[in-house]
């Protein structure tokens, strides 16, 4: 009955190096609908997109654009076939105003034309009020709100004459009446024929507002349904679906004295509110949530990074303000970022250097520099932590992801920290890593310190860690024993009754 | 792609000896230019012209001169290694002259506390750009550029652009004129500098985090490493050491200008970039900065003595011109291998 849909994936499978990040995805985009796309970090939601817009080729599977199937895809043949995204963070020229950024997107880009201003300033009012955005075509960019910036992306989408709209977590910032525009919008989209794929984490979104909704899960499409047939309950046990299969290592023994405290933190710049929680010696606090729930922005507070506004922060009985990383490190507060290559190691420096980097008071108490001592402190962390590599003096980035992990741990242990954050620790690393990762950590809490383990890894937070904190939208919404079912953990972080 | 072997280390070992391979290098073409002059300069010696370059008078000579440049690229050594730069060292320069001179002339006070304020003078004006720079996070170019203009343009206030401190007693003329147990007496204190701040560099936790912070100022806070007051200290430092250079360059020529130093700051900076440090940060050496500061040195004397140049009179101009040449060589040769060496990495890694 219906023509062939819009768009049609089979099999698509797309790798990074050794990272197989689409393994065999089945999906299809009819006309007139608005299918949703769900799944975890990492389930392959963004190489999807990546692949649908061009950005990225694909290594195997083939996709089919209104019944012709399409090879070697750019951005541009992409935008020339219809398909057109809108980011998270809109992609616009800040120093423009919304009608010359139409114009740049829309305009076949040609050298020698001369520009009709005043036809592209009416084209943009037209389009910005078909969407029901109330912006002047001659406002710059850089003065609109994020939500109106997206209204101006979706005016672009319009006016290119887009078949298939991609829309990635359009609501993340929006407001409730903000999100009802965005809704009617839409709908008026779907109205008109256009396909709509929409990623969104918040389920009560797909429900008022999806036809279909396919869930990713490692890669892998888990099955396609249509809206009405499924509830959230269904929707998370698809979601999470496989069983806890990795084992890791028990705690051994119960937690110690309490070494935090947390009680109503916040910080408003970086969006945490009231968050309180405690964290004993020898316990690994897990804590887990989507991203940008504020794990990070948590931790970025303990570390003396971006300093918190309210609420108290308690070291082993003693009240603190942590206004600099130096605060938090003389405290014994120890944070091992998520963006190691950035933050975590100095990839131009050897690693001794780099392991040495926050101790420099302990081990050359009177600044000068004793090489001797920080090679044999570098070789027992080498050894002690199994890195790999050519020597103390290799350097940060001749490391795999995994060994630089380390040298970034060992940094932090040398200090001695009585609480060690990790962020994100096995992102990225390869599995054999991610085990001696997990032993290390589960045996540094043995040996009495407090751990706080950030990660997206669903089973990696419920496995490892004794108690589990669910955060999202800037605060902590719930705190499970370990080993919860991945059900409950999940359904908090979406923030819906399992 | 499955079973690689290890990847050869590309670890210090190698960034050390490339490193030190540019200084080599520095020092072959320092010892190079040195010989041509040497054999150029006796030529005009045969004729009767009393100017050749390898005596060993002339070689103190070009010592005497190099020292306030020589002092200026030492004090920016660890600026660039921290990825900054610091534009206002040569107008410091002019200003603590003027200051040390009014203190001394106009305060009356004695040479020795008036060389003691103008020190403390010079790193306070070094506190002002480290405090423009951490506190407010203005970028070290721009600020540098603003006191380049602020420091001159009060030392020209200062003398209502006229007035020059002379009549400098002797005793302070020796600083400056004299020779000290065989070497130009400034010359000791630019070698003692020169020590200091390459201990400062090389082996100390300062260096360290200078060297972290031009690599990675985001790794360097995240490592707890207190950026700004590191970044402070170089700034300071810098301060100082160009109240030095004023007080070495009004002992040399026995007056105090306002023009005194002007220009000085490209000279200095020439002169540590020559020597391998990169103006990216993290990478560079004190030894370098030494070798790129005799390089010039040598050049600009050199041409001095040299017969052809000596008949067109135009010394400056070619010294000018050849540096600008070598530092060009020496900046192109570091990228091409840098290159060069990347390309081996990725055809290795395929």
């Amino acid at each position: 009955m219906s023509p062939a849909p819009l768009l049609e994936l089979r099999q698509l499978v797309k790798n990074y190096g050794g990272i197989r990040a689409l393994r065999g995805v089945d999906f299809d985009l009819r006309a007139g609908e608005v299918h949703a796309l769900l799944g975890e970090n990492g389930a392959g939601k963004s190489t999807l997109i990546k692949v649908v817009t061009g950005a990225h080729a694909p290594n195997g599977g083939t996709i089919t654009l209104a019944g012709q199937t399409v090879s070697g895809l750019t951005p541009a043949t992409a935008r020339a076939l219809g398909i057109a995204c809108i980011y998270q963070q809109p992609a616009l020229f800040p120093d423009l105003t919304v009608a010359e950024n139409l114009a740049l997107r829309l305009n076949a880009p040609s050298p020698a034309t001369r520009m009709h201003w005043s036809d592209c300033r009416a084209r943009a009012t037209r389009l910005l009020a078909r969407i029901g955005a109330e912006i002047s075509p001659d406002a710059e960019v850089r003065s609109l709100s994020m939500p109106e910036q997206q209204l101006v992306e979706i005016a672009c989408a319009l006016g290119s004459g887009a078949r298939i709209v991609v829309m990635d977590e359009p609501t993340a910032s929006l407001t409730q009446k903000e999100q009802h525009l965005l809704f009617a919008v839409v709908r008026d989209l779907r109205q008109n024929g256009v396909g709509v794929i929409y990623i969104s984490h918040r389920l009560e979104e797909i429900f008022a507002l999806a036809d279909r909704v396919t869930v990713l899960r490692d890669g892998q499409s888990v099955g396609t349904h249509p809206v009405a047939g499924i509830d959230e309950a269904g929707l998370i046990r698809l979601m999470v679906g496989r069983e806890v299969a990795q084992i890791y290592p028990a705690a051994e023994s119960a937690p110690g004295a309490v070494v935090l405290s947390l009680n109503q933190l916040g910080c408003r710049s970086s969006g945490v509110s009231n968050v309180s929680f405690d964290v004993r010696a020898g316990e690994i606090l897990g804590l887990g949530g989507l991203v940008g729930a504020g794990r990070t922005e948590l931790a970025r507070i303990l570390f003396g990074l971006t300093p918190a506004d309210s609420g108290t922060i308690t070291l082993n009985g003693q009240p603190l303000t942590l206004r600099t990383p130096q605060a938090a490190v003389a405290h014994g507060i120890a944070y091992v970022p998520e963006d190691r290559r950035r933050h975590g190691v100095v990839l131009d420096l050897p690693i001794s250097h780099n392991l040495t980097m926050a101790i420099h008071r302990r081990l050359f108490p009177t600044t000068w520099l004793r090489f001797g001592a920080e090679r044999a402190l570098t070789l027992d962390y080498i050894r002690d932590l199994a890195v790999k590599c050519s020597g103390p003096e290799a350097r940060g980035g001749s490391l795999s992801g995994g060994n630089q992990q380390k040298v970034s741990l060992a940094r932090w242990l040398a200090t001695k920290p009585k609480l060690l954050i990790l962020d994100e620790p096995t992102q990225g690393v390869d599995v054999g890593a991610k085990s001696e990762i997990h032993k290390i950590v589960r045996r540094l809490a043995k040996e009495g310190l407090a751990v706080i383990l950030i990660s997206s890894d669903l089973p990696e937070v419920i496995g490892l860690s004794d108690r589990i904190g669910v955060m999202g939208g800037g605060t902590l919404r719930a705190i499970l024993p370990g080993g919860s079912d991945p059900h409950v953990v999940m359904a908090a972080a979406l923030g819906t009754a399992a | 792609m499955a079973a690689l072997p290890p990847a050869p280390s590309t670890g210090l070992g190698t960034w050390k000896s490339r490193l030190l391979s540019h200084e080599m290098l520095l020092f072959y073409v320092l010892i190079a230019l040195w010989l041509f002059f040497y054999f150029a300069g006796t030529t005009v010696n045969r004729r009767g012209v009393t100017v050749g370059f390898g005596t060993l008078d002339r070689q103190f000579d070009i010592l005497r001169h190099s020292c306030e440049i020589g002092l200026l690229a030492l004090a920016l050594t660890p600026i660039i290694i921290t990825a900054g730069i610091d534009l206002s060292v040569g107008s410091l320069l002019g200003l603590c002259a003027i200051l040390f001179g009014q203190l001394w002339h106009d305060g009356g006070l004695p040479i020795p506390v008036a060389a003691g304020l103008t020190l403390v003078i010079g790193a306070l004006a070094g506190g002002l750009n480290a405090v423009l720079i951490t506190a407010l996070r203005i970028p070290p170019l721009i600020v540098t550029l603003g006191t380049y203009s602020l420091f001159r343009g009060l030392a020209e206030a200062l003398t209502r652009g006229s007035i020059t401190y002379t009549d400098f007693p002797a005793s302070f003329l020796y600083l400056g004129q004299e020779r000290w147990l065989g070497l130009p007496t400034q010359a000791w204190i630019f070698f003692a500098v020169a020590i200091a701040i390459g201990l400062l560099v090389h082996r100390t936790t300062f260096g360290r985090a200078f060297r972290t912070i031009g690599f990675s100022p985001e790794g360097a806070r995240y490592a707890g490493i207190p950026v700004a007051r590191r970044l402070a200290l170089a700034y300071v430092l810098a301060g100082l050491v160009a109240a030095i250079a004023a007080i070495i360059y009004t002992a040399r020529l026995g007056q105090a200008k306002a023009d005194a130093g002007t220009g000085y700051e490209l000279f200095a900076i020439t002169a540590v970039v020559l020597g391998g440090t990169s103006i990216f940060g993290g990478k560079g050496s004190v030894i370098g900065t030494l070798l790129g500061v005799a390089a010039i040195a040598v050049l600009k004397n050199g041409l001095a003595c040299l017969p052809v140049v000596m008949r067109m009179n135009a010394a400056e101009e070619m010294s000018g011109l050849l540096t600008g040449a070598l530092l060009l060589f020496a900046l192109s040769a570091g990228v091409v291998s840098q290159l060069w060496s990347g390309f081996r990495q990725r055809a290795s890694a395929t």
